[in-house]
């Protein structure tokens, strides 16, 4: 069975791909971040803010924007994408349910592109800017509010697969007992899908900080910009920082270290949700182990 | 032994899918294969982003006449431009000010020889909002450099600069009345930056050994639609953008007259900065790789057309001030000196012709 | 309390209190009320983006809808198009059927068909999982890394490797994991009593999974293939990175092969880019520009949608 054998070998062959495209992610990132790490005058990554053509890498400065961003943004996508999954799965009946989901999986689908351009020109004037009216037109609060809308369908798709997962019988022993639908769903089925919950939870996380083309777009960054903690100004995520490093163009160069720079982030980018990804993966594992 | 022989011939449907798109594809290569003959070949232009729409008028109305050429265009930054220019990745760079030092010297290290050309001048534009009436209409480099300077980092009042401009003396705004400061400008990545930093604040910065830099806390950005916003969203905000961004703002904004060594407060307008009198102005550049002209004939015939008339027109359709007779002049006679055999190549017969035939210049070094 | 219930007589959870000889349940209610809310801010926020965008674009759309499609990339708003951008995002389409497609499908197959219970298989899956979690603009940054410098030679010898061959192969490789885990979510999803049946009868595992289990899983492959292709038509990150064009093109080769080593632009780069730009009128033209992404993008999305729903009801 020569023919058997050679399929076999060529499905083990596209399968392992995956691990060379790994492989090669973290050659590229350490390559050039090594050589960031050992060039780079080390007190320029605590200073007044993140200019890499002046060769100031403060990585505090895209810390505090990439947390922000995230913050605000899982204020947003949470209750939206939990309240969602939460009467999908157990209040929606089956006919609503079956119209409601393919239009938060439109939402899913929505370019993120698409999502800054909504958060520039509706989110931050008619939101944040009423909500504070020294808000800049570009700032990390309507970026963050428009990432939470890309997450939210993300919160609520795995969120509400954790609490379908959920045993009918559970549900049924707790009716039984003459508990309420809300005791029923907060009681029970909340706390034995959590870890699928805290997954999503994690994952929407992930994908926040990854985000770029949003933030880029409604955060106004550009060149540089000086550490700060306040959501209403323009500020820098990691992400938003290598879009602009890459200039629109072919321009991914620049004085000094600027480059190498770009792949330090993209590391410690890549090393930070890998590490989100890895724990939500546990707790997706333990709602598989438990039904 | 064997079952399912009938459906070995059988394709699953996304191997039909893959069949049919790719078909598709094929199909739509093969109907546009080589049309008219004329002047093909590639144009890579980068460089300054200030620069980057004029590039785009020229190509636009080249393409008309050349439909095979194929140029592309983009606008990083006068620096990032060059990086990859004198890396010869680039056929033109774009440029906002006069090529540096170090650059000349990337360039000549990897044996990139080119021709720089003027071909429009841009003047900066110093601005406040309309409704600001607590600070003069008049400013110095002095008073510039008190409020944006390398010293100013954390001033957030205008009065704060009042004791640095004493200091420096030579002010004409200062002393300032005290109104909050809130800066926005061009980040450093952008050629407006260097400019400014260059055309106002480097001198003295020099004579004071400060780094020739802007003070590092005011709000960057490479969009100038932000910057407007920003110079408009505080009544006694203080920035400054290339000028035809502020001239096709005027309602929105107020550009500050600037005093140059004369003394005389020059409002920015399109006659100042043309003579010069403006004191902060700056000519446009575009470099061209002399080594990818000679070989290349649609290169010669852009950058031909680019510095003909309806070429060098194209500056001041775009918003900033076209080159006066004098300068045009100029740049026509610099590209028809760098030529081979000055003569002008077949595809535009009819421009006038250089008299000499000089040998090509090393303009390395200029 | 007492006058909310006088007001509600014919709400359910009234009649269900009732019928229960309970009070009114407000806890529930007020619950119910909440989730709804997330549910209808969640909806109404994409409704209100949908208005956004097209009444934001509706000048240029109801004018000159035939030039936008047909004009090119340009610094005068009212005559610049998008013919480039949609060239540019229909190659990378087809580089992500051609390549993301087979190699993701095979991949699923080994992992769901042939794939041993061994540690390198456990290896492989969480490998996949944690690939399908990366950031784009990091696959941009590998992007750069090997197609537009290493194999420049083959992606574009003349234009630096800033091609639709390096962006088509960057997105490939960026939507392979998730191609990956879809396709093995519907394989999964196959009985096993099909396969037994085939084996039943002698045949061997490459004939069971060809006749049997392919076609029962296809519809379920195709819906997640469709909507990652419909991701990678969104993507503009990885595209920042490989260095599409974003200022001018020259119409150049048109849609010929030769084509795909010259500088691209793509559509989210197109948006991106004029969403930026300060002169007057490219507002408008982004919104449009938009319009026509959502029209491809949301397209596909609903026919894959539309796909599974009858082909989970069919079963």
């Amino acid at each position: 069975m020569r023919k058997e054998a050679l399929i076999r070998w060529l499905f083990l062959g596209t399968a392992a791909l995956s691990i060379v495209i790994s492989a090669l992610i973290v050659l590229t990132l350490a390559r050039e971040t090594f050589t960031f790490v050992t060039q780079v005058d080390l007190s320029s990554l605590w200073s007044e803010g993140w200019f890499p053509r002046r060769d100031l890498y403060d990585i505090r400065t895209l810390f505090a924007g990439s947390v922000l961003v995230t913050l605000v943004a899982m204020v947003v996508a949470a209750p939206l994408g939990m309240g969602a999954a939460v009467y999908l799965a157990e209040y929606a009946r089956p006919r609503v349910r079956r119209a409601l989901k393919p239009i938060l999986e439109i939402l899913a689908g929505i370019p993120s592109v698409v999502l800054g351009f909504f958060a520039l020109t509706w989110i931050s004037p008619e939101i944040v800017q009423r909500m504070n009216d020294e808000a800049a037109l570009f700032n990390l609060m309507a970026a963050g509010i428009g990432v939470g809308l890309l997450v939210t369908p993300l919160v609520a798709s795995i969120a509400e697969d954790a609490m379908k997962s959920v045993p009918t019988a559970l549900r049924e022993a707790s009716y039984g007992m003459g508990a309420r639908k809300v005791t029923t769903a907060v009681r029970v089925v909340i706390p034995a899908s959590i870890s699928g919950l805290v997954a999503a939870f994690i994952l929407g996380i992930s994908r926040a900080i990854g985000e770029t083309m949003v933030v880029a777009i409604a955060a106004g960054a550009s060149g540089g910009s000086l550490f700060s903690m306040n959501v209403f100004e323009r500020g820098q995520t990691m992400t938003a920082a290598m879009a602009s490093m890459a200039g629109g163009t072919d321009a991914v160069k620049g004085a000094g270290l600027t480059f190498q720079s770009l792949f330090f982030v993209g590391m410690m980018l890549f090393l930070l949700t890998l590490l989100l990804n890895m724990v939500a993966g546990r707790f997706v594992r333990r709602v598989r182990q438990k039904y | 032994m064997r079952i399912a022989n009938s459906g070995s011939r059988r394709r699953t449907t996304a191997g039909r899918l893959v069949t049919a798109l790719f078909a598709a594809a094929l199909a739509a290569a093969c109907g546009n294969g080589d049309g008219g003959r004329g002047l093909g070949g590639r144009i890579v232009i980068s460089g300054s982003s200030t620069v980057e729409p004029i590039s785009i008028g020229v190509a636009e109305q080249f393409d008309d006449l050349h439909p095979d050429t194929r140029i592309s265009v983009d606008g990083p930054g006068t620096g990032d431009g060059f990086e990859l220019f004198c890396n010869g990745e680039t056929d033109i760079s774009g440029a906002s000010r006069a090529i540096t030092g170090q650059e000349i010297g990337d360039c000549r290290e990897s044996g990139v020889e080119y021709l720089e050309l003027k071909v429009a001048n841009d003047g900066i534009a110093v601005l406040t909002s309309p409704d600001n009436d607590q600070i003069g209409d008049c400013l110095t480099f002095t008073d510039i450099y008190a409020l944006a300077g390398p010293e100013s980092q954390d001033f957030d009042n205008w009065a704060e600069a009042n004791d640095l401009a004493a200091e420096l003396g030579g002010t004409r705004g200062a002393p300032f009345a005290r109104a909050p400061l809130t800066i926005i400008g061009p980040g450093e990545e952008s050629g407006t930056y260097d400019s400014f930093v260059e055309l106002v604040l480097e001198d003295l910065a020099e004579s004071r050994g400060e780094p020739a830099q802007t003070r590092p806390d005011y709000q960057a950005s490479a969009d100038d639609n932000v910057i407007i916003q920003g110079v408009e969203g505080s009544d006694t905000s203080f920035g400054w953008v290339g000028y035809a961004f502020y001239d096709s703002n005027r309602g929105r904004l107020k550009g500050f007259e600037i005093a140059g060594e004369d003394g005389r407060c020059v409002e920015p307008s399109a006659e100042a900065i043309a003579e010069g009198s403006y004191p902060i102005s700056r000519p446009l550049y575009i470099y061209v790789n002399k080594a990818k002209m000679a070989a290349n004939p649609a290169l010669e015939a852009y950058v031909e057309f680019y510095v003909s008339d309806p070429g060098l027109a194209t500056a001041a359709e775009v918003g900033y001030v076209a080159l006066n007779e004098e300068e045009a002049a100029a740049t026509a006679e610099a590209f028809q000196q760098s030529r081979p055999d000055g003569s002008p190549s077949p595809s535009l017969s009819g421009s006038p012709t250089a008299a000499g035939s000089p040998a090509p210049q090393p303009v390395g070094g200029a | 309390m007492n006058a909310a219930s006088r007001t509600l007589t014919s709400s359910p959870e009234i009649v269900r209190a009732r019928l229960q000889g309970r009070r009114f349940d407000a806890a529930g209610f007020f619950f119910r009320l909440l989730l709804l809310a997330a549910m209808f801010v969640t909806l109404g926020l994409l409704a209100l983006l949908l208005f956004d965008v097209v009444s934001g674009g509706w000048g240029v759309i109801s004018t000159r809808l035939g030039d936008f499609l047909t004009g090119k990339l340009g610094i005068t708003a009212a005559r610049a198009g998008i013919s480039q951008g949609l060239r540019g995002t229909f190659f990378i389409g087809v580089f992500v059927v051609a390549i993301a497609f087979p190699l993701g499908v095979g991949a699923a197959i080994y992992l769901e068909e042939y794939a041993p219970h061994s540690r390198l298989t456990r290896f492989i899956d969480v490998n996949i999982r944690n690939l399908a979690g990366v950031p784009s603009v990091v696959y941009g940054l590998l992007g750069f890394a090997i197609f537009v410098k290493a194999l420049r030679f083959v992606t574009g010898p003349e234009s630096n490797g800033a091609t639709v061959i390096s962006a088509g192969l960057t997105l490939a490789v960026l939507v392979l994991p998730i191609v990956i885990i879809t396709s093995a979510e519907a394989l999964r999803a196959v009985p096993d009593s099909l396969r037994e049946a085939g084996f039943g009868v002698g045949a061997t595992r490459w004939e069971v999974v060809r006749s049997h289990v392919l076609p029962y899983a296809g519809p379920g492959i195709l819906t997640g293939t469709v909507l990652s292709l419909a991701r990678a038509l969104g993507e503009a990150a990885p595209l920042i990175l490989v260095g599409a064009t974003t200022g001018y093109l020259s119409e150049g080769a048109g849609y010929s092969l030769a084509s795909l080593q010259e500088r691209f632009t793509a559509m989210p780069i197109i948006i991106y880019t004029w969403a930026g730009r300060p002169q007057p009128g490219f507002q408008e033209a982004t919104a449009a520009a938009i319009v026509v992404l959502l029209v491809v993008v949301l397209l596909a999305n609903t026919v894959a949608i539309l796909l599974r729903n009858r082909y989970e009801k069919r079963r």
